[in-house]
């Protein structure tokens, strides 16, 4: 998922395991793990065994599955089922039932039994600082890579940070990688106007952190002069997952008077970010799901009374595995367009 | 009060499980109330026209009865369940179904209950909140709970006393089939009753999933699948797990996309041996003909293994 195969591999090393990462994420991925999906379980089921078969053809012994408040809780036991009776055997670390971080630790241990809990909490701190500072990186690089003067600069630049942070074992190391991406980052010259098209990016959690998954969209809304905002990270997931209901409250308060109860997994927080950029003055809004994902389908019934009250423009989109690139990027340019289009006459008005 | 008070109930979702609790509770309390009639091809269009696209079709069902019920009620009534006994869950459609609701039909006025017993929020509590808004002293808001909990346990009871009864009086010669299904596909007039009126014309005896002892069901579910955790889906379960050695084939009755359905289907089709299922997934273009083809056949072929199986005893 994205990048972050980068920190469980630290953290999978440094508890004394191997970690054995999946291959990049292609067309076969995604049928191979349909085929053996049910047929309309949402996308991210699909991916997952996708990834799964992919590792299981290696020397693989333990799967770890999380869960979520929605299908996503399930996924572990059925996940487990389906790959059995393939005739795989391997042992399966589900993370679904963790609601504090001494339990996380405590389950996380079941991937290398007998390590000590010194290990996994140091191993735990260095994969969460590399989250962050992966997280940190492309936040800078969603909101200017559309501004760059030459093009592949920041991805070059990636490309090295991702290279250094991998061997860095010390919160220490991983400040010092991070700070130079950054510095490096900050330093290529961009041609961005004072106020560029400002665009969020809200929806269902995996397709949101996996480009694969979702087309590449914030990269095609960059390239069409945008400033990319994305709210939901890997880290801020887990914030949330170990923070109880504290997390609900706040986005419940943040959605104003739109949604009255949660509307599960992250529809709450799908209208709430949207709200709150709408009354910051932002110039539209991505909506992205797997097909059926239910709790934002709940939220799209929110989101499509606001967009309509608030002449505000939402552009939904659905993944699922048989999404082709060019629907989403004829879309986009064409979302753009009028973004770019609305800017000019409110400016002129 | 010169004039009478009306509440409006939608013919859909909780209301096939709560319609006795919901009916003697608003009319204990001196509201009339008004109930939507049994869903029909217009009420399907327009909850088809109301809902996004990718809701599942008892929710656009459901979009449907709520909207018809405008001018008949003062209020329409649309409770929101997040967890109805702790460390379980619900669909998250019924999380939804109020924020739904008054954001499709903003215009609309409506009253809810909120109940979460995972996070300590009960349905007593929040039915006795309802009555006290709609004006009720405690003292009626107690005694109107008490009577309609009564009332929907009588209910409960009597609809398992009918099934195991008709488990008991069975003809050997018929086929037995289970139909497994959340109740507001099974109960309703376009989705579920075309499935069960069809097997009975082929003469089999149908036993449904939710006419059962639903706390058991729960538990039993476990030994099928001990990490679910959607209430209705353990009662389904449940079911299965219960009928599975008395019935000659389960049909699963599944709406298109049911999130935790896409996922129960198939752990079932793989944990389940022993007895035949065939799962049908409906959407709201169903046309009859297909299904009766695929009911029919599945039937067939039962009756087939039967007289096979008689045959081969014959010659033992």
């Amino acid at each position: 998922m994205g990048e972050y195969w980068l920190p469980f591999s630290t953290l999978a090393e440094m508890m004394g395991a191997v970690p054995v990462v999946a291959p990049k994420m292609t067309r076969h991925t995604l049928e191979a793990g349909a085929h053996v999906s049910p047929e309309f379980v949402c996308v991210p089921f699909k991916y997952n065994m996708g990834n799964f078969l992919e590792t299981l053809e290696g020397d693989v012994d333990v799967i770890v599955q999380a869960g979520g408040g929605c299908r996503f809780g399930y996924y572990g036991e059925v996940q487990d089922a389906i790959l059995r009776d393939m005739g795989h055997s391997f042992e399966l670390v589900n993370l679904f039932e963790a609601r504090s971080l001494p339990t996380l630790l405590r389950d996380l241990r079941r991937v290398q039994p007998g390590v000590s809990y010194a290990r996994i909490v140091r191993g735990f701190a260095v994969a969460w600082r590399q989250a962050q500072a992966i997280e940190a990186v492309e936040d800078f690089v969603r909101k200017n890579v559309g501004f760059e003067r030459e093009r592949g600069t920041m991805d070059r630049l990636v490309a090295a940070f991702l290279r250094e942070l991998r061997p860095t074992r010390t919160l220490r190391g991983v400040a010092r990688v991070r700070a130079e991406a950054l510095g490096a980052l900050a330093a290529v010259p961009l041609d961005k106007p004072e106020h560029p098209l400002r665009v969020g990016v809200v929806g269902e959690l995996y397709v949101l952190m996996e480009p694969f998954a979702n087309c590449g969209v914030e990269r095609k809304l960059a390239e069409h002069g945008v400033e990319v905002h994305r709210f939901i990270t890997l880290t801020s997931l887990v914030r949330s997952g170990l923070g109880g209901r504290k997390h609900v409250r706040h986005a419940l308060d943040k959605a104003g008077p739109w949604v009255t109860y949660h509307l599960g997994a992250d529809g709450t927080e799908s209208v709430a970010n949207t709200w709150e950029l709408m009354n910051s003055g932002f110039d539209g809004m991505v909506h992205i799901k797997p097909f059926g994902c239910m709790p934002e389908v709940s939220a799209m019934s929110v989101l499509q009374r606001i967009s309509r009250e608030h002449t505000f423009p939402i552009l939904f989109l659905s993944f699922d595995a048989q999404t082709a690139q060019a629907g989403v990027t004829t879309r986009v340019e064409a979302f753009c367009d009028m973004l770019e289009m609305r800017k000019r006459r409110h400016a002129s008005a | 009060m010169a004039e009478e008070r009306r509440i409006g109930l939608p013919r859909s979702l909780l209301y096939h499980k709560f319609h006795t609790l919901w009916t003697t509770f608003f009319e204990e309390l001196g509201w009339r109330t008004v109930t939507s009639p049994p869903t029909n091809r217009q009420l399907l269009e327009r909850g088809v026209a109301l809902a996004v696209d990718e809701s599942c079709v008892p929710m656009k069902v459901f979009l449907g009865h709520v909207e018809s019920l405008r001018g008949r009620c003062d209020a329409v009534f649309v409770p929101r369940v997040e967890s109805l006994i702790e460390s379980e869950h619900v669909c998250v459609k019924f999380m939804g179904a109020y924020d739904i609701v008054r954001n499709t039909l903003p215009d609309l006025p409506l009253v809810t209950y909120d109940v979460d017993a995972e996070r300590g929020v009960h349905e007593r509590a929040s039915m006795l909140k309802l009555a006290r808004e709609l004006g009720a002293g405690p003292l009626k808001a107690r005694r109107a709970y008490a009577r309609a909990t009564a009332a929907q346990r009588a209910h409960d009871v009597e609809m398992v006393r009918l099934q195991e009864s008709a488990l008991e009086a069975r003809d050997p010669e018929a086929v037995r089939i289970l139909v497994v299904g959340h109740s507001y596909s099974l109960a309703d007039e376009l989705i579920g009753k075309p499935i069960l009126d069809y097997l009975g014309s082929l003469g089999v005896e149908v036993l449904t999933s939710d006419a059962i002892d639903k706390p058991k069901a729960r538990e039993l579910s476990r030994r099928i699948s001990p990490t679910i955790k959607w209430t209705y889906n353990k009662e389904l379960l449940g079911a299965i797990e219960l009928y599975r050695e008395h019935v000659d084939g389960i049909v699963f009755v599944v709406t298109f996309p049911c999130g935790p359905d896409s996922l129960m289907a198939e752990l079932c089709q793989r944990r389940i041996e022993g007895v035949p299922i065939v799962t049908l997934v409906l959407d709201e273009l169903q046309g009859e003909a297909g299904l009766r083809t695929r009911l029919e056949s599945f039937v067939d072929i039962i009756r087939a293994k039967r007289t096979i199986a008689e045959r081969a005893r014959a010659h033992a």
